[in-house]
């Protein structure tokens, strides 16, 4: 299929980049026309992802839409983007998120607002392109374009500690990375490809000695980025100073791109080593679950509240993943979504705040739901979908890696569920100092409840929050066969023993 | 038998329209009164272009010409163009430095084409003695070059201290050719290469040893880089530019040729030599970087490091694998170039800011001009879509290929490292917003030069174009290896 003539792959992968050269060519001083082509251009993409919904078939597990080009011939490399279920799903996130950033955006950015579009396209771009690519060396490409304009969205517009928290996300995420790309360097000299399919179809090639030092140069790469403890160090810093839409992105998308890389290169093409290095990434994934979830606990900072929560969510991801059953890897795709969706959320809820008090101190709060009625709802929903109630999305994806992880040892379960007691602990509380009570603070008798605007930003993630936590059947039908496709391989042998 | 030696001259018509510019160039500047000193500028960069013209269409040959001394092949087709490259590069730059320095030595306009004409040659020697003396001819006018502001300090030091250096270890390349000759009797690449394989190993390995002396210093590998960063810092900026780039690949050519064709039974060893060379080149040049405050002599250690990843290439380097080394001292020159040209940009009270605090804020002042910057470190780092990726890329591969995984590790490292002094300068130039004037005597929001932001666009956009579909200059690098 084909838009303009572009295959669409190739469009939604590059449609952004448009919107930036258009925006360069804008007069900086032409503020609003700015802000217009922006929103237009993430909302146009938005609308150019869900047209891949069209042509999209769910019931087949195998690489859709594939679009194959040679790149560099000398050394095999190829333009190849394919989609199937999960990466669609991510890349339907991403647009969705980068929409609602950049809505977000609208009162927030108020310096060179020119450039920050720019970087905010070229970010959409690397990231659908993260999601798309199915060479290896394509794929690091774009891995490496999202870091970028991430580093100038932290440093430029970020807070008090920007220029170190931006640093240090930046040189973090590149020392994981350079390590993948050694990586896929020992990858390539064993399958003499780039190619991600040709490789599944070659079949597990390495020697398993060799695989184990491929898969740690990968976890180096994927782990920092999740971030998995203990290499999560530098997410409290970037979030708690990056602007809110970089924070939304950072938490909704860039995490997903580790647990995604884990998923697709790591389990499939090492499967002997993800077996056997499948108990120690279970431990670190339930110590992040719990880690994060105390941590949590502690903090005076809204945000950083919530970027801890991420480690403790992300943690639930990678345990659903390294579990290696059907239902647990389904259930953390799914949650990969949901946690997308509500800590999003979350962290534009925190800047709504942020924008009208200049203050993310819970102290500063309380009783915040007699002036914002309307807020306080929103907060409730994002709040109660980060908890996993029941009626809403975190509860599926979360129950799917319990039950998926219960017959595997029921020990891991019960340490998993402990960090879902916590994590209602932590957030309940917060929502309580924040908005129950008496408002005790002059500084808040005036605050204004949500503008339409902002109500339209939250309205998107409001309703996929019910609908995934109401009927998910469609989610889960789309993801349901490449993921099996993939526990195949990495699994066989759950599929063999006697049920 | 010697064969007519006017055919032979076709093929160097490169070499001769240099050295007939040189001759114009040096003319020019001392007989024309007005504008003599820009004009001999002039007349040298035009030089540089007809050559590079001439160059386009001098068709590669695999005979040997003038008895078995010089090479017209493909491999050294590609290294003349990179070294007018640079050359080009240079001038075009000194041109900007001299309008803010307002003196105006016009003798560096010759000493360059001089210095071009010794390196073309030196890429094309298949004899020791020709390697030797071309290696002079382009280090002679070089020395010069470091110290053409003799009557300041800093200019004056680096060229006596490049001289001294540079002439002990040529001398000691020098020693290393006798050993070759003693053990084989003749100074050919050709018929000493196979006699020195049979010859006696140690004696053999002494002479490679003492002969790669010569070429690791005027490369700056460590641990003969000592002279490097001060002589860098030291020689005006253009000058810097001409000799962290220029000598290098024609040394790196020089060394390709000496490894297969005159060392070729010693593959083992000499691999072994770069590898550990690599490893010391690479680390000391980030880690020695990191700590300058000096945007120059930051960009100095830079320099050194990027010859760290080359020296990769070079000990991974059997036979087509050599691509690898070829597209990235074409990148290298580019992006080293380039970013030693950001120091050129802002000029403020006739005098350039050396310093990373000059540029805060430039993205401001010259959005182009930082952008183009951004580029450049991005390639000088390795992150993508930069031709400075591809080519470390293309190096890593090497290694991994030939089972050094360790050097591409230590490789792949080194960028992150390096990351950290890079980005300073993209912090200023981003982050940082223009200071208030204080009384640190420093020029003020200076003025920024049109042309070195020119130079800074174009290289950028070469970077990126590269980055994007590196394939012409990676098909170019794989014939020049397949016609040596």
């Amino acid at each position: 299929m084909n838009i303009f003539g572009i295959p669409i792959l190739t469009f939604v992968t590059f449609f952004p980049v448009a919107g930036m050269v258009v925006i360069l060519f804008l007069p900086g001083s032409r503020a609003k026309a700015i802000k217009i082509a922006a929103n237009l251009f993430t909302g146009l993409e938005l609308g150019a992802t869900l047209l891949l919904l069209t042509r999209f078939n769910a019931a087949s597990g195998d690489m859709q839409l594939v679009e194959r080009l040679p790149w560099i011939k000398a050394i095999g490399a190829q333009y190849l983007l394919g989609v199937d279920g999960i990466s669609l799903l991510l890349v339907l996130l991403t647009s969705l998120l980068t929409f609602v950033a950049t809505l977000s955006s609208w009162q927030a950015v108020r310096k060179r607002l020119k450039e920050y579009y720019i970087f905010l396209l070229l970010l959409e771009t690397g990231m659908v392109g993260v999601f798309l690519a199915l060479d290896l060396l394509l794929f690091y490409v774009f891995w490496e374009v999202v870091l970028v304009p991430m580093y100038f969205l932290i440093g430029i517009w970020g807070g008090e500690r920007r220029l170190y928290a931006a640093i240090k996300f930046f040189l973090y995420t590149l020392f994981g990375s350079v390590a993948m790309l050694v990586g896929i360097l020992v990858l390539r000299s064993q399958y003499q490809t780039f190619d991600w399919l040709a490789m599944i179809a070659a079949g597990s090639v390495l020697p398993i000695v060799l695989q184990g030092w491929v898969f740690l140069a990968f976890f180096l790469g994927f782990a920092i980025k999740v971030p998995m403890f203990p290499f999560h160090t530098w997410l409290p810093d970037a979030h708690v100073e990056a602007p809110t839409a970089g924070s939304v992105i950072l938490a909704g998308v860039l995490l997903k791109m580790g647990a995604y890389g884990f998923l697709r290169f790591s389990m499939p093409l090492l499967p002997e080593a993800a077996r056997r290095y499948a108990p120690a990434m279970v431990t670190l994934a339930l110590v992040a679950i719990v880690y994060g979830a105390l941590v949590s606990l502690m903090q005076k900072d809204m945000k950083k509240l919530i970027a801890y929560s991420s480690v403790s969510h992300m943690g639930f991801i990678m345990l659903g993943l390294f579990v290696m059953t059907p239902m647990a890897a389904k259930g953390a795709v799914l949650q990969m979504i949901n946690h997308g969706i509500s800590t999003g959320a979350l962290f534009l809820i925190v800047g709504v705040l942020y924008e009208r008090r200049h203050n993310r101190l819970i102290s500063e709060f309380g009783g915040l739901s007699s002036r914002m009625p309307a807020y306080a709802a929103v907060f409730l929903i994002m709040t109660m979908s980060s908890i996993g109630l029941p009626g809403l999305n975190g509860f599926i994806g979360e129950f799917m890696i319990l039950m998926g992880t219960f017959p595997v040892s029921w020990l891991w379960t019960a340490v998993a569920a402990t960090g879902i007691i916590l994590g209602a602990g932590y957030m309940l509380w917060l929502y309580q100092r924040v908005m129950f009570g008496t408002l005790t603070n002059p500084a808040n008798e005036s605050l204004k409840d949500l503008t339409v605007r902002e109500f339209a930003t939250f309205l998107p993630l409001v309703v996929l929050a019910f609908w995934i936590g109401v009927f998910p059947k469609p989610f889960l039908a789309v993801i349901d066969k490449p993921v099996e496709k993939i526990i195949r391989i990495v699994n066989p042998a759950h599929f063999e023993a006697p049920r | 038998m010697i064969p007519a030696a006017g055919s032979d001259l076709g093929h160097f018509v490169p070499e001769i329209l240099l050295l007939a510019a040189a001759g114009a160039s040096m003319f020019g500047h001392l007989f024309v009164k007005k504008g003599g000193r820009r004009g001999a500028g002039y007349v040298a960069l035009a030089g540089i272009g007809a050559a590079g013209l001439a160059l386009a269409l001098t068709p590669p040959s695999s005979s040997a010409f003038f008895a078995g001394h010089l090479a017209a092949d493909a491999f050294a087709l590609f290294f003349k163009a990179v070294v007018l490259v640079a050359g080009a590069l240079a001038i075009i730059l000194t041109f900007r430095f001299f309008d803010v320095e307002k003196s105006e030595p016009g003798e560096v306009y010759y000493l360059i084409l001089l210095s071009i004409v010794g390196m073309t040659a030196a890429v094309s020697a298949t004899d020791m003695v020709t390697t030797y003396i071309t290696f002079e001819l382009f280090s002679i006018p070089s020395y010069v070059l470091a110290g053409i502001f003799k009557k300041e300090r800093r200019s004056a030091e680096a060229g006596i201290k490049y001289f001294f250096l540079g002439t002990l270890s040529s001398a000691v390349m020098l020693l290393g050719m006798a050993f070759v000759f003693g053990l084989t009797g003749s100074t050919g690449y050709a018929e000493a290469g196979p006699a020195l394989a049979g010859a006696n190993g140690l004696a053999a390995l002494v002479a490679m040893s003492l002969f790669f002396v010569g070429l690791f210093f005027k490369a700056a590998f460590v641990p003969f880089h000592m002279w490097a960063p001060d002589v860098y810092e030291g020689a005006p900026t253009p000058m810097a530019i001409f000799l962290s780039t220029a000598p290098k690949a024609a040394v790196v050519a020089i060394l390709m040729r000496a490894m297969t064709v005159l060392f070729g039974g010693y593959a083992l060893e000499w691999s072994a030599i770069l590898q550990a060379v690599a490893l010391a080149t690479m680390f000391w040049g980030n880690l020695a970087a990191l700590t300058q405050k000096s945007l120059k002599r930051m960009l100095a250690y830079s320099s050194i490091a990027q010859a760290g990843y080359l020296a990769i290439g070079l000990a991974a380097w059997e036979g087509s694998d050599g691509m690898a080394v070829l597209f990235y001292v074409a990148v290298y020159v580019v992006m080293n170039a380039a970013a030693f040209g950001l120091i050129l940009l802002i000029d403020g009270g006739g005098r350039f800011d050396e310093s990373i605090e000059g540029l805060r804020g430039l993205v401001r002042r010259a959005p182009v001009a930082a952008a183009s910057a951004l580029v450049v470190l991005l390639a000088l780092v390795g992150v993508p879509p930069t031709a400075g990726f591809m080519g470390k890329y293309f190096l890593f591969a090497a290694a991994v290929d030939r089972g050094l995984v360790f050097l591409a590790a230590a490789g792949a490292l080194n960028s992150a490292i390096s990351l950290f002094y890079y980005f300073r300068i993209g912090r200023a130039m981003f982050l940082e917003d223009v200071p208030p004037p204080p009384d640190s005597g420093r020029p003020q929001a200076g003025h920024v030069s049109r042309t070195v932001t020119v130079v800074l666009a174009v290289c950028a956009t070469l970077l990126l174009l590269l980055g994007v579909l590196p394939s012409p200059l990676v098909s170019r690098a794989a014939a020049a290896l397949l016609g040596r």
